[in-house]
């Protein structure tokens, strides 16, 4: 990750664009941005000749994605800042209080006001400035630029459109480049673009012939040639324009562009010539705005605001009324007589009942906590930043992963978290794959036993003994045991030859690229997916060493073939691939053996090789059949291996028909479909293999954890029932105690209905069937749910089903039974499915959700819930770029649930609760004078009190409070999930819990107010002096701040040195404050020395916040002994306990690895592993991850397959699952 | 638009300079810290019945003793207070006050004879209370003019005075402003078996007022001139900072009822003695039905009479002592052993599930 992500997610100045459309398609591919109609004039670009293209303004090479310059930070800063409804208030209150209606000087919401704005700016100001030094340093990146011959190092924003350039391997493209030439041979480099898309594959782009010459600088000072391009847009994958090149106009594809934000690697260098610069490249066009998603406690927060604003209008509309009945001439004193102004007008008690109004309004617009929402955020922030991304127990050494949090926005709502929905691989699983079992002309071999057998087998109570024989081999990617195969054992098996027809295939159908040294031991496969790395690996083990690979062959060094302990080196000539897609779900290659042999090697679903299998074979497909079953329940991922003799004349008919469907123009890809299904069929079954993907650490016991705090979890997988079955059972989610719903397609109806092949009638029986099923298993679930130690329900149901139930009829059935199942599996689900079910629970359950996924399927479900997390640290990024939380292993959830999500809801909740009672406190105080001034609207404490009261004396503590509040420890929170309830249900967010803190603020304010007041009604002192206004209200403003920080002590359930200086501080600072500011103040003077010198101070000083803190001293200690919560118990259970204390020992011991755990942390590295590929490349770059998708892993789509399949997006987007 | 700002601070942090270098080696485990653990060392009180019933004793053993010292110190104050307002207008004007009070040529002279129910000490303290005179209106507080008391640079700064602030073409009033206007007029002489009580006006306001409020260089000036007279007139050749009367007037008071210190006896006054007072009663609160009241009081270190903080002391502590009862009792009969999980939420319900 850098500093492009940064551009991509800040706004821009066309982030607007992004606006255009919003609809909420789940995409396939990452989705940056829409793509846009193009304009319809198009550029010309005079490569390597700046005074040509001077005339044309081109936009210079200089990027910013600061959101404010020097000038408009403070208007559109505070624009920014006003947008926010609390601030609007704010401000309408100070300019309100500016006039004569207000009894308080403006000073009084001033300088809370520009206070919390000046933080808000100050943060903004903060992070434009880094986002500035960011812009800068890509600005002065220097690149080589060709002039005079001569490669000169200039700055990035200096490059003008139509400079060659030359890019260096591991260099950044400066802009949008055309490609022109590269040290390697035929004209080809390669380009990361993990800052585009997140794909860290290497993506192939390769010159036009007619400039591969141009690689040293006085080669390439000649070239003068000229570019017609369209104008700039934002769409990543296409691009039209020509080349016209010594008068030949050459056609231009996405395949000779180089974008900005891409890198080069395993190319020496490349010379380029800039085509768009700056924020015409397609990287920053597509810059656009995260959206935002806003926590549930905080829209509970707006109802909170909302009441408050109400009481306020009561508060008012008292207070005006009794204005209105009391202002009379009577009081001379108050000379009421003809000129007096209109607020105190007797003759007209309508305007003075108005004007009272909005007197009262700026009175009491502390009412509403002008900090609130400063304070709130900042205490979010240091919770994502701080905590959460610094977490050592969610950092994942083995990729070297922490947690990342996205967004501070929706800390809370992790701790309120009631459905989980979770991708199954990747997530649960490790998407490591390893060769586990095979199955070779239906005899089967692989003795090992998967993870989920091993879960199967302890939930039916058998004990499984790992066996394993000693000489057993495993690599990464292969954990395969059986000597039957091993070191050319296999030529003593009944049917050799179909082993060697199963090695061949899977040493020659595959598009994996080897790596470094051709010995066995040291190479390294780069493939699209572990499972394609894990086949040929396998093949490797077996003797069929898969060590290079030509544009036209294939080289595979076999041992054991003829004779044992030879070793030939074979080379296969690749005829044809025809490459996987998901319609298709197979790979085929056709292949010329050195001895003439023409064979098509085919590997894919079952149901699709099956289909095409030659007649005959049947006791072969019924074993093999079965062995696919056996597989799939034992959690395995399958694969059919086929082959078939070609006939030379066959072979050349079909080929011209290739060619020919090859270089069509229109609509190509269907016409290669159509063109490969006649010569894929009639294939001759060889075997099938099988592939274990393990459990991710800790899923099990987390998904435990989970469901004991009362989360629900869902999977939603696009495997197959059996495999999702397993695979629940193995991650604890399903066991035999529960009641198992199952709702399948697989019915003996349905199929019968299908095999008759009507669609209409077909979606009638679906449908029918599904609200059979679904109302049985209700009424089933139901009478289960009134017993009252009933089993627990799971629900299964497949993506077919899912289709049928999640239509508006039934939809509020499926929501009911699946809202009393404790987990719920959806396999065969598609994106959009998974998105679909998420909404459905967010919107028609109101429940909070959360999804979990690592890939880009899963994008769509996470942001269709109120968390989306994805998992890091592995390959792709779209699901980590779509989240709101990263976290490197499913199991850190538990850490970021029950820790950080809990305690940051209880922080917020506490500090929100807090925040109304201090100043519902603070205004009543101030109402209850006004019942005693005349309604007159005079302000009890003085403007700079009441100004300072929210963000001097009483800020800070609470501040600290939500910093470091803490009921129980992280290994508490974790070892009494139960404690989690809490959240789901609420519990610190309810009215009731508003109402009692109200009915705190009640009874305290009548205490400070009545009880200052009674007891200063006489002389005070044996002097017998008396006090004045400012006396009385300073005194209950001292109390009013001492209680509300004490206060504030006593709802805390750890108490560290912060609290100590945050709460003494601000109770200090408020005896400062008034010492100092009533020597300055006129009407206040030496106000607090002469209440200081009374007996009165003391006296009143201990009794008033003692008396005001009984009540909830009182109400506390009952509570806790007779309705204790949860965490108090478990605090009781572990008073004597010390402190968590990892320190950074701990956790290093944690991390010590077995042997078991480091291969896989080598595997795990696997991945990640920068390419050193400098090989060969194919003529038509463009093999989608075959396997991946075959197994249900969506394989995100590579940039070079959208590029060719740009014409075509008409097609449907989703389905890739099978 | 700000969250977007988070957000991309958030990702971008650490990865800012990244182009230029390799992020692969670098290694991200966050850092060791206390406070980004959230282990931060930290006293966790628990309040149990023990610390529960020791605060409600260590307050009620605290406050009654307190409680019976302020209260006894409140009873020892004696005080006299008189309701004059309605004695003092004759019978036939019962029903015209105004006219009565406006009228220069009514005799406002009113006797009032007090029996002193016990030795009182010296000093007594003579106040006079107002009700229902709201001093606190917010038309009211802020007619003055602070920086035109305190010094003579002041004299023109009027604005918030108005009605009271000039005095058509002598200038400006001195002291402007409603609250002066109105100054309390009433006047008390004293006199026990005829013979006569000084009362002593001499720092009856706190110093700091005298001090830094009210300027020495300050004279009334066109005071009272206007067409109403509102209250007393002031003796223009006394700076205001020794004008205690009124210095003591603009404090002005919380609540609609409040005494205000007219000024000290310094004679010790014997039980039974009878005092006459002799009031002139000048000052206006018939309109408004306002009562005035002569009150005579002696002071202990408490100051004046008032049990409202010895009851209130003593309440308080009784009621944390009956609460530290009650607990006990409650600990005893009902007990609840610490941490005891049967307790626990989904130990009571064992079905384990919530809807």
């Amino acid at each position: 990750m850098n500093g492009w992500e940064r551009v991509k997610s800040s706004k821009s100045r066309f982030g607007r664009h992004s606006h255009i459309s919003s609809d909420d398609r789940p995409s396939r591919t990452v989705r940056l941005g829409h793509v846009q109609p193009q304009a319809p004039t198009h550029r010309t670009i005079y490569c390597n000749d700046r005074d040509a293209n001077l005339t044309v303004k081109f936009k210079g090479n200089s990027i910013s994605t600061t959101k404010y310059n020097f000038f408009t930070f403070i208007p559109k800063g505070l624009f920014e800042q006003f947008r926010r409804v609390a601030n609007l208030y704010f401000l309408m209150i100070s300019i309100l209080s500016a006039t004569p209606f207000s009894p308080v000087s403006p000073v009084t919401n001033m300088v809370p006001l520009s206070l919390v704005l000046l933080v808000s700016l100050c943060k903004e100001a903060y992070e434009d400035w880094k986002r500035f030094q960011n812009d800068m340093a890509i600005n002065n990146t220097l690149v080589d630029v060709l002039q005079d011959q001569r490669w000169e190092p200039i700055p990035w924003k200096k490059l003008q459109v139509g400079d060659i350039v030359k890019v260096k391997q591991d260099g950044f493209f400066p802009a949008d480049l055309l490609f022109l030439a590269s040290t390697n041979a035929d004209g080809v480099c390669y380009t990361e673009t993990a800052n585009l898309d997140g794909e860290t594959n290497l993506k192939i782009r390769k010159a036009l012939e007619r400039t591969w010459d141009y690689v040293t600088p006085e080669k390439a000072w000649e070239f003068k040639g000229e570019v017609q391009c369209e104008q700039p847009n934002n769409s990543l994958y296409t691009f039209t324009g020509n080349l016209i090149h010594q008068k030949q106009t050459l056609p231009l594809t996405p395949n000779q562009i180089l974008l900005r934000g891409c890198s080069l690697r395993n190319t020496a260098y490349i010379v380029a010539a800039v085509i768009f610069t700056g924020h015409e490249t397609k990287v920053m066009m597509n810059a656009m705005n995260v959206p935002s998603k806003r926590s549930t406690l905080e829209r509970k927060l707006d109802k909170l605001i909302l009441t408050l604003l109400a009481t306020l209008f009561v508060m008012c509309f008292i207070g005006a009324i009794g204005s209105a009945t009391f202002i009379n001439r009577k009081y001379y004193y108050l000379s009421l007589g003809k000129g007096v102004e209109a607020q105190f007008n007797p003759d007209n008690r309508l305007v003075v009942f108005a004007a009272t109004m909005l007197t009262l309004v700026t009175l009491f617009s502390t009412i509403i906590p002008i900090s609130l929402y400063v304070s709130i955020e900042m205490i979010k922030i240091f919770q994502s930043t701080q905590y959460i991304n610094k977490d050592l127990h969610m950092y994942h050494a083995e990729t070297n992963t922490p947690a990342l949090a996205r967004t501070s926005n929706l800390n809370e709502e992790l701790g309120q978290v009631e459905y989980i929905f979770s991708d199954k691989t990747g997530t649960l699983t490790r998407n490591m794959m390893e060769f586990f079992k095979c199955s070779i002309g239906g005899e089967v071999y692989g003795t090992g036993i998967s993870e989920i057998e091993m879960g199967g087998a302890q939930r039916t109570g058998k004990r499984v003994e790992m066996y394993k024989s000693a000489n057993a081999v495993h690599e990464k990617g292969f954990n395969f045991d059986d000597a039957r195969l091993m070191r050319g054992a296999w030529r003593n098996e009944p049917n050799p030859d179909m082993c060697k027809e199963f090695f061949r295939c899977l040493a020659i159908c595959h598009t994996v690229l080897p790596e470094g040294d051709d010995s066995p031991e040291k190479i390294t496969y780069q493939a699209a997916s572990p499972d394609e790395a894990a086949l040929v690996i396998a093949a490797k083990n077996f003797g069929f060493f898969f060590y290079r690979r030509t544009p036209t062959m294939i080289y595979v060094r076999e041992s054991h073939v003829e004779k044992m302990g030879k070793i030939d080196d074979v080379a296969y000539e690749i005829l044809n691939v025809l490459e996987f897609n998901s319609t298709r779900k197979r790979q085929s290659v056709v292949c010329r053996y050195p001895n003439g042999r023409l064979v098509l090697y085919c590997k894919g679903a079952d149901s699709v090789i099956y289909e095409r299998l030659a007649p005959g074979q049947d006791d072969l497909k019924r074993i093999t059949r079965e062995n696919l079953e056996q597989y799939g329940s034992a959690g395995l991922r399958t694969l059919c291996l086929a082959y078939r003799d070609l006939s030379p004349e066959i072979y050349e008919g079909w080929n011209e028909k290739f060619i020919q469907a090859k270089s069509s123009l229109r609509d190509r890809e269907k016409k290669l479909d159509e063109v490969a299904e006649l010569i894929e069929k009639e294939l001759i079954l060889i075997g099938c293999t099988a592939i274990e993907d393990k459990l991710q650490e800790g899923v099990p016991d987390c998904i435990e954890t989970l469901s004991k705090a009362g989360i629900k979890i869902w999977v939603l997988t696009g495997d197959k029932m059996e495999t999702a079955i397993n695979i629940a059972y193995a991650c604890k989610l399903i066991h035999n105690d529960m009641k198992q719903f199952i709702i399948s397609s697989e019915t003996d109806v349905i199929r019968e209905v299908e095999e008759r092949g009507d669609p209409v009638e077909l979606a009638r029986v679906m449908k029918e069937e599904v609200r059979k099923e679904l109302s049985k298993s209700l009424e089933e679930a139901q009478s289960c749910f009134h017993t009252v130690s009933g089993p627990k329900l799971a629900l299964v149901i497949d993506g077919k089903c899912l289709m049928y139930a999640l239509d508006p009829n039934l939809r509020t059935m499926l929501l009911n039974l699946s809202l009393n199942c404790t987990s719920v599996v959806c396999c065969r689900v598609s994106p959009l499915q998974k998105a679909q079910v998420t909404s459905l629970v967010k919107k028609g359950a109101r429940k909070i959700t959360l999804s979990i996924g690592d890939g880009a399927n899963d994008v769509s479900m996470i942001q269709a819930a109120h968390v989306g997390v994805g998992i890091s640290g592995q390959e792709g990024m779209q699901a980590v770029m779509a989240s709101d939380f990263a976290i490197a292993q499913f199991r850190f959830l538990s850490d970021l649930l029950l820790v950080h999500g809990r305690w940051s809801y209880l922080r917020i909740c506490k500090v929100v609760t807090y925040f109304f009672y201090k100043n519902l406190t603070f205004t009543l105080t101030q109402f209850w004078f006004t019942f005693q001034a005349g309604f007159s609207g005079q302000r009890f404490y003085d403007d700079w009190f009441q100004s300072l009261y929210n963000v001097m004396f009483t800020s800070l503590p609470v501040i600290i409070f939500g910093l470091f509040e803490k009921d129980v420890s992280a290994s508490l929170s974790k070892k009494y999930p139960q404690l989690y309830k809490e959240g789901i249900r609420n519990s610190y967010f309810k009215w009731r819990v508003v109402a009692a803190w109200a009915f705190s603020a009640f009874y305290q304010s009548l205490i400070f107010y009545h009880f200052v007041t009674a007891s200063s009604s006489t002389g005070l002192n044996s002097s017998g002096k008396m006090f004045g206004l400012w006396d009385v209200s300073t005194m209950a403003f001292t109390c009013v701040v001492v209680t509300v920080n004490l206060r504030l002590l006593l709802m805390c359930n750890s108490i560290t040195r912060w609290h100590h200086i945050g709460i003494s501080g601000s109770i200090l600072a408020w005896f400062v404050f008034v010492c100092i500011y009533s020597l300055i103040r006129e009407n206040l003077s030496y106000v607090i020395y002469v209440i200081m010198s009374t007996v009165y101070f003391y006296l009143t000083f201990l009794l008033v916040p003692i008396v005001a803190l009984l009540g909830d001293f009182l109400w506390q200690g009952i509570q806790r002994w007779f309705f204790p919560y949860d965490y108090q118990i478990i605090q009781e259970i572990h008073r004597h306990e010390p402190d968590d204390y990892t320190g950074a020992m701990g956790l290093e011991i944690r991390n010590q690895l077995t042997t078991d755990q480091e291969r896989s942390f080598a595997i795990s590295l696997l991945p990640r592993e920068t390419s050193k590929y400098t090989g060969f490349a194919f003529d038509s770059p463009g093999y989608e991850s075959f396997f991946a998708s075959q197994h249900g892993v969506y394989a995100p789509q590579k940039a070079w397959d959208v590029i060719r399949r740009a014409s075509m997006r008409t097609k449907p987007k989703t389905s890739t699952k099978k | 638009m700000a969250e977007r700002g988070e957000t991309s601070s958030a990702v971008g942090n650490d990865a800012a300079q990244v182009p230029f270098t390799s992020a692969q080696k670098i290694s991200k485990r966050p850092k060791y810290s206390r406070f980004t653990q959230q282990e931060l060392p930290a006293c966790k009180p628990i309040l149990t019945p023990g610390w529960v019933i020791t605060a409600f004793i260590l307050v009620g053993v605290v406050f009654i003793p307190i409680g019976l010292a302020s209260l006894l110190a409140s009873k020892r104050v004696v005080e006299i207070v008189d309701r004059y307002d309605e004695d003092c207008i004759p019978q036939s004007f019962k029903n015209k006050t105004l006219g009565y009070m406006q009228d220069d040529k009514t005799n406002k002279t009113c006797t009032r004879s007090l029996v002193v129910p016990k030795l009182m000490k010296s000093p007594i303290y003579v106040y006079y209370q107002l009700s229902n005179f709201y001093q606190n209106h917010r038309r009211y507080v802020k007619s003055r003019s602070d920086q035109q008391l305190r010094s003579k640079d002041g004299e023109w700064k009027t604005t918030n005075c108005e009605p009271e602030s000039l005095v058509g073409d002598k200038g400006p009033i001195v002291p402007c402003g409603l609250i002066a206007w109105s100054l309390f007029n009433d006047t008390y002489k004293f006199s026990v078996n005829d013979t006569r009580l000084d009362v002593n006006k001499n720092n009856i306001a706190w110093d700091s007022d005298r001090k830094h409020k009210f300027g020495s260089d300050v004279y009334p000036k066109n005071f009272q001139s206007g067409g109403l007279i509102g209250g007393a007139k002031l003796n223009s050749s006394i700076p205001l900072s020794e004008q205690e009367d009124l210095i003591v007037w603009m404090r002005t008071a919380a609540l609609p009822t409040f005494r205000k210190l007219y000024g000290k006896i310094e004679h010790d006054l014997e039980a039974n003695k009878t005092i006459t007072v002799t009031i002139q009663n000048n000052y206006n609160t018939y309109d408004f039905e306002g009562k005035k009241h002569l009150v005579l009081s002696t002071a202990s270190w408490i100051g004046g009479k008032n049990d409202f903080l010895g009851v209130a002391y003593l309440a308080v502590g009784g009621i944390c002592l009956f609460s530290a009862i009650a607990f006990i009792l409650v600990y005893v009969l009902v007990p609840r052993p610490l941490g005891d999980p049967s307790y626990l939420s989904w130990n009571r319900n064992p079905a384990g599930r919530w809807k």
